[in-house]
């Protein structure tokens, strides 16, 4: 496993690109949910009635516990840049036929593909990691001491982990797939925020009102619902969406384990 | 002892049949060469017994034990393309090479650069390389820690003269040491000079294989010039044990079978004649000429 490890290092060290994405993905999630905090307390600092009136209304999104939630599900909205990374990795094997090449050289195909999902897992981490440093400093930073089980909504770590990490395994297998990387990102944009959205209303509007929650980027983002404020705006159903987290954390695992077997399978499978 | 056994290997795209049924053996420390024209199946099957395809049916195995990726961390390859990653420099991609394979060590890979002639820009970047210089680095990979035995795909695609004289006489350096070279190539020149072993294919078809010897010599050839080529014709028709004779304005070709002709036979029978020989040599057949007869070029 470490000298698998070891020999994607070698890859990623000296790749400019690599590391231009990364720096993008570092910076983006905290600038992102930091600009949402940003927002939030200009808006409520201000003196005026309908100002305090809304502070009331919404509470503080940004304060321990809700800051879990209310950072996973921002964050969650831009996993595309690390699927960038993602598809980015398994796309290039392909253009520069070094996939071959590591086959040719002594690695078996599974082995090239458990580095690869090395990649996925690390890439998860770093995302996972930006994650728990923005909710922390955010949360330290707002939170007075008199509130008190400040990590009662911690779980929603483990939700957001497994939501980023399904959704870039999904990425991984389109890039296997589709091969190219352009091709590959449109596709996983065009099917995550149009296709999956129109087939999620089609489904629950023609076939049954939860049907929607089992397609294969939908069911992960249901791992991450919206902060409480914006529950609080249909409470019956936020109320059901929060009732099926655990569920959507057994159809997010059932899918890993097909994105993960395709991509195996398909391997095997194929002339490389 | 073999180094590599296929048996019957086949294999389909789509409709197209690319290998049908090939079989081979290649001995230990040979220096087998792969011919035939466009499509014949070359690269299908160096891929299929480096694992980057997967065979329809057939086997092969590697010292008479079934392939494995440990076994192909021994084996020197270039096939089809030199892959590497473009925006690495020649040093940091032969580093992967070692990482995966095990072959060499930091050492190894500034010799091999030597070897290539690449050390001086073993810090620029394949994407900056010539297609010469790239297919030295790709040599390079596969020299990478002295392999006991290389599979070189076009081993001469890109480069110039002086570049292919030297991978030939690196070839037959490697073979005076020992070394199993498995060469597919369209240089048939190449081929006959430094190959001690030949299998030629057409259209999937494995249609001869065997020493370079035993494939270009299936008759013997003795040719033959006088100043009256035509009382040399005369007195030669009835030449017994011959098959057949054929000539040019200068020259007569008498084909005998394999192992049966005899020049100093030939010399004292013209003499008996009256005719008094200006050339006399056994003549062998070429490579090229006899590719193009088998391949029905």
């Amino acid at each position: 496993m470490l000298h698998l490890f070891r020999t994607e290092w070698l890859k990623i060290k000296n790749y400019p690109g690599f590391w231009w994405i990364m720096a993008i993905t570092v910076l983006s999630y905290p600038g992102i949910n930091g600009m949402f905090y940003t927002i939030y307390k200009q808006q409520t600092a201000n003196t005026k009635s309908a100002a305090q009136m809304l502070k009331m209304l919404i509470g503080n999104p940004f304060e321990f516990p809700e800051v879990f939630r209310t950072t996973a599900f921002a964050s969650s909205m831009f996993v595309i840049i690390p699927a960038i990374l993602v598809i980015m990795l398994i796309t290039n094997e392909y253009t520069y036929k070094t996939n071959r090449q590591n086959v040719i050289d002594g690695w078996s195909r599974n082995e090239f593909l458990i580095a690869k999902f090395l990649n996925v897992v690390i890439i998860s981490v770093i995302v996972i990691a930006l994650y728990l440093l923005v909710t922390l400093s955010i949360g330290f930073s707002t939170t007075g001491a008199d509130v008190k089980n400040k990590f009662q909504l911690a779980n929603y770590t483990a939700l957001f982990s497994l939501q980023t990490f399904a959704q870039l395994s999904f990425a991984f297998l389109l890039g296997l797939l589709i091969k190219r990387a352009f091709i590959a990102l449109g596709v996983f944009i065009f099917y995550k925020i149009i296709v999956e959205n129109i087939a999620a209303e089609l489904l629950n509007k023609y076939v049954h009102a939860d049907t929607g929650r089992f397609l294969p980027t939908e069911s992960s983002d249901m791992l991450t619902p919206v902060p409480a404020f914006l529950g609080r705006l249909d409470p019956k159903v936020y109320d059901h969406a929060l009732g099926l987290i655990n569920q959507q954390v057994f159809i997010t695992i059932g899918y890993l384990f097909i994105f993960w077997g395709l991509v195996f399978w398909i391997y095997k499978k194929r002339d490389l | 002892m073999s180094v590599l056994q296929v048996q019957d290997l086949k294999k389909t795209y789509g409709k197209i049949q690319a290998l049908k049924g090939v079989s081979f053996e290649i001995p230990k420390g040979a220096v087998f060469g792969i011919l035939g024209p466009n499509g014949s199946g070359k690269t299908t099957m160096l891929s299929i017994i480096l694992d980057v395809l997967n065979a329809d049916s057939g086997t092969y195995s590697w010292f008479g034990k079934p392939a494995s990726p440990d076994l192909r961390k021994h084996i020197g390859s270039l096939l089809e393309t030199p892959n590497f990653y473009h925006y690495l420099s020649a040093k940091n991609n032969l580093k992967i090479t070692n990482s995966i394979s095990g072959r060499g060590d930091k050492a190894a890979i500034d010799s091999v650069l030597q070897k290539v002639k690449l050390y001086e820009r073993r810090n620029s970047r394949f994407s900056t390389y010539s297609l010469g210089m790239k297919q030295r680095l790709a040599i390079a990979a596969a020299l990478l820690g002295d392999p006991q035995i290389l599979v070189l795909d076009e081993p001469t695609n890109g480069l110039d003269p002086v570049g292919i004289m030297e991978i030939r006489e690196l070839i037959i350096d490697l073979s005076k040491k020992g070394h199993t070279i498995i060469m597919a190539s369209h240089l048939l020149d190449e081929v006959e000079k430094v190959c001690t072993h030949v299998a030629i294919l057409k259209l999937g078809t494995l249609v001869t294989s065997g020493s370079v010897e035993d494939v270009l010599v299936d008759e013997d050839v003795v040719e033959i010039g006088a100043a009256d080529i035509e009382q040399l014709k005369r007195a030669l028709s009835n030449y017994p044990g011959i098959t057949s004779t054929t000539h040019n304005a200068q020259t007569m070709q008498l084909h005998f079978p394999k192992g049966t002709a005899s020049a100093e036979e030939v010399n004292r029978y013209c003499f008996n004649q009256g005719i008094a020989l200006q050339y006399l040599a056994i003549k062998k057949k070429r490579l090229e000429e006899k590719f193009f007869e088998l391949t029905g070029n």
